[in-house]
């Protein structure tokens, strides 16, 4: 479950925003529309932790965030929040299933490599795992970045455009991919897009 | 996985970088390392052949000349002295011995050595087989003539005249191995030894027609039937190693030699010090050109990981926002610099044991000195440490910026 109450940021005296209130509870969609300069990422970047708003708060798992020490703040992070940005990016030296069990030796959890082989098997990838990453493709990298995410059964699934850089079979695909793997977790969805494919994709919806 | 896996698989991603510094650092490494065996061998012959060796007397000529031909057998004689000179000197009270010598032959580039039982005795000199030289033709064989001419006792050979094996040979007179000496590690394991009267006999222009192949000689088991101290009219020596009674004798001796004689009186001490300063100078550049070479290798490993640190700014935010903490990172960087330091150190330590067997085979076959040891030097540990700080100031410098790294920044920006 996620929640924000009157965020508020500002990266200059110019360039401020001031986001609508969300909420995603457990085993739910959220989509965030909007197009570019109305603070996505920045609201993305918000709800995952990784900029300090000006004013506001976000409630993760029922707990609001606003006290915590950095240590406290990384560490919720990892526990409770996968993260899916716009362009897959990965640790370009590690092979496909190291960079998926990356994500439980950095949260300091167990590497589950069965859980890791079981993702790549119903994302369609698992002929891929001692490949590079940069041997596939962008379909392919989405959905490795999708299976990362999930390691550490997160609380909250946060995507960032996941889909704009895919074509309509892959775009489908991805995020039927997602829906069904975050139901199946009981995590929270939220999706950060100006991708007008994904609109009749989901029932809940915020504008910027 | 673990910290040092990924450093590792980040190396390997960028093979030719990681080449390149740990080449650099093999080559600095080997280079100091290979100075180091060197020097310490060399010290340790020089050392070794000069001990209890006061002073030695020679033609006038090269001090370092007379030292290099007579104590270490590497550089040509200066020429010859007369016999009774050198017994002269055994008249002075501060002379404690007198070890003549007598050169001019060799035998497939082992010198043959004329001299007196006390030159053996010197060096300590023990018998693995036979027994000692005892008539005139009869040689001692060092362990290493042995076992590179494949001599053994019985055999009879004739020596080259000079002192390179070209040279022309003495067919009409033969030496007699009778023994072999065990290996000394000094420079009797090269000699051929021989009493002083077989180089006078081989090279007296005999008349006679019915001159024995081998020369007759009454043989006997007692050692002490050789001349201990020969003195014979008109005869001349190569030069004579000297041992003196008290350190007086260094102040006054040499003097009178120089002043009052066809002699020429060399210390050691002095010579080899001189040698070792002349040596000391490329010693001293090749050094400076380690060092530098080394600290070109830190700065390799600086530019490969500030650049790939550059190209890597998105994976390490990536990494921060999956739970990484910034001292894991920086830890992770310091251990690639640190791999490639070891790496570095362990192949220049490879190499420098390579060069040095490449040295030792040549000098083994211009000097006859074998320098085969290859046992890890103290200093080398020093040097490791060296290396290893090198690789961690090498690779801290550039990582210090993952402290400054603005996650969100780097995440939006691609």
């Amino acid at each position: 479950m996620i929640s924000s109450n009157q965020l508020r940021f500002s990266y200059s005296a110019q360039k401020k925003f001031s986001f609508p209130d969300i909420h995603c509870n457990d085993k739910e969609t959220l989509l965030i529309l909007g197009q570019s300069g109305k603070g996505k990422t920045t609201l993305l970047h918000l709800l995952a932790l990784l900029l300090t708003p000006e004013a506001g708060d976000v409630v993760i798992a029922g707990k609001s965030v606003k006290n915590l020490t950095p240590q406290e703040i990384t560490a919720t992070r990892a526990k409770n929040i996968g993260i899916i940005y716009q362009r897959p990016h990965f640790v370009s030296s590690l092979s496909v299933m190291d960079n998926i069990l990356l994500s439980n030796y950095l949260a300091n959890q167990r590497e589950d490599r069965q859980k890791a082989r079981h993702l790549a098997e119903q994302l369609g990838f698992v002929d891929h795992l001692s490949k590079k990453t940069n041997q596939l493709s962008q379909g392919e990298q989405q959905r490795v970045s999708i299976a990362r995410s999930l390691m550490n059964n997160p609380n909250i699934i946060l995507a960032d455009e996941p889909t704009s850089n895919l074509d309509d079979d892959n775009c489908q695909r991805v995020i039927q991919l997602l829906k069904k793997q975050s139901a199946q977790i009981g995590a929270s969805l939220v999706v950060v897009t100006h991708d007008q494919r994904l609109k009749d994709e989901f029932s809940n919806q915020v504008f910027l | 996985m673990n910290l040092f896996k990924i450093s590792i698989a980040n190396l390997k991603e960028k093979k030719l970088n990681s080449f390149l510094s740990a080449l650099l650092l093999t080559l600095g490494i080997g280079m100091i390392s290979l100075l180091l065996l060197l020097n310490k061998q060399l010290d340790e012959q020089f050392k070794r052949n000069l001990k209890g060796i006061d002073m030695v007397v020679g033609a006038k000529g090269s001090p370092l000349q007379v030292i290099l031909s007579s104590i270490y057998q590497i550089d040509a004689p200066t020429g010859n002295i007369p016999l009774a000179e050198v017994n002269a000197l055994r008249k002075n009270p501060f002379v404690k011995t007198v070890i003549p010598l007598s050169m001019g032959d060799n035998y497939q580039g082992f010198r043959i050595l004329g001299t007196t039982p006390k030159y053996v005795e010197h060096f300590s000199a023990k018998l693995a087989e036979g027994h000692l030289y005892n008539a005139s033709m009869e040689v001692t064989i060092g362990s290493k003539v042995a076992r590179d001419s494949k001599l053994k006792i019985g055999d009879q050979f004739s020596g080259s005249h000079g002192l390179d094996s070209e040279g022309e040979k003495h067919e009409d007179k033969k030496y007699k191995v009778v023994g072999i000496f065990q290996p000394s590690g000094t420079v009797v394991d090269q000699l051929i030894i021989t009493r002083l009267s077989s180089v006078w006999d081989i090279h007296a222009h005999s008349e006679g027609a019915n001159v024995p192949a081998v020369a007759e000689v009454e043989h006997s088991d007692n050692q002490t039937h050789v001349d201990p101290e020969p003195d014979e009219e008109g005869k001349e020596v190569t030069s004579a190693l000297i041992q003196f009674r008290n350190p007086m004798g260094l102040i006054t001796i040499p003097r009178q030699i120089n002043d009052n004689t066809s002699m020429q009186a060399a210390l050691p001490s002095i010579e080899i010090n001189r040698l070792f300063s002349l040596l000391g100078v490329g010693i001293e550049t090749l050094r400076t050109l380690a060092l530098i070479i080394i600290s070109i290798a830190g700065v390799s490993v600086f530019i490969s990981l500030y650049n790939s640190l550059k190209d890597r700014k998105y994976e390490m935010a990536l990494m921060l926002s999956m739970g990484a903490t910034r001292t894991r990172l920086f830890l992770m960087l310091l251990i690639e610099g640190l791999s490639l330091a070891v790496i570095g150190f362990f192949a220049g330590i490879i190499a420098s044991r390579v060069g040095l067997w490449v040295f030792s085979q040549s000098a083994e076959q211009d000097f006859h000195y074998s320098l085969g040891k290859f046992a890890l030097l103290p200093e080398e540990i020093y040097l490791f440490f060296g290396a290893l700080a090198i690789g961690v100031v090498a690779a801290a410098l550039p990582s210090l910026g993952i402290y400054r790294l603005n996650i969100s920044r780097t995440l939006a920006e691609e």
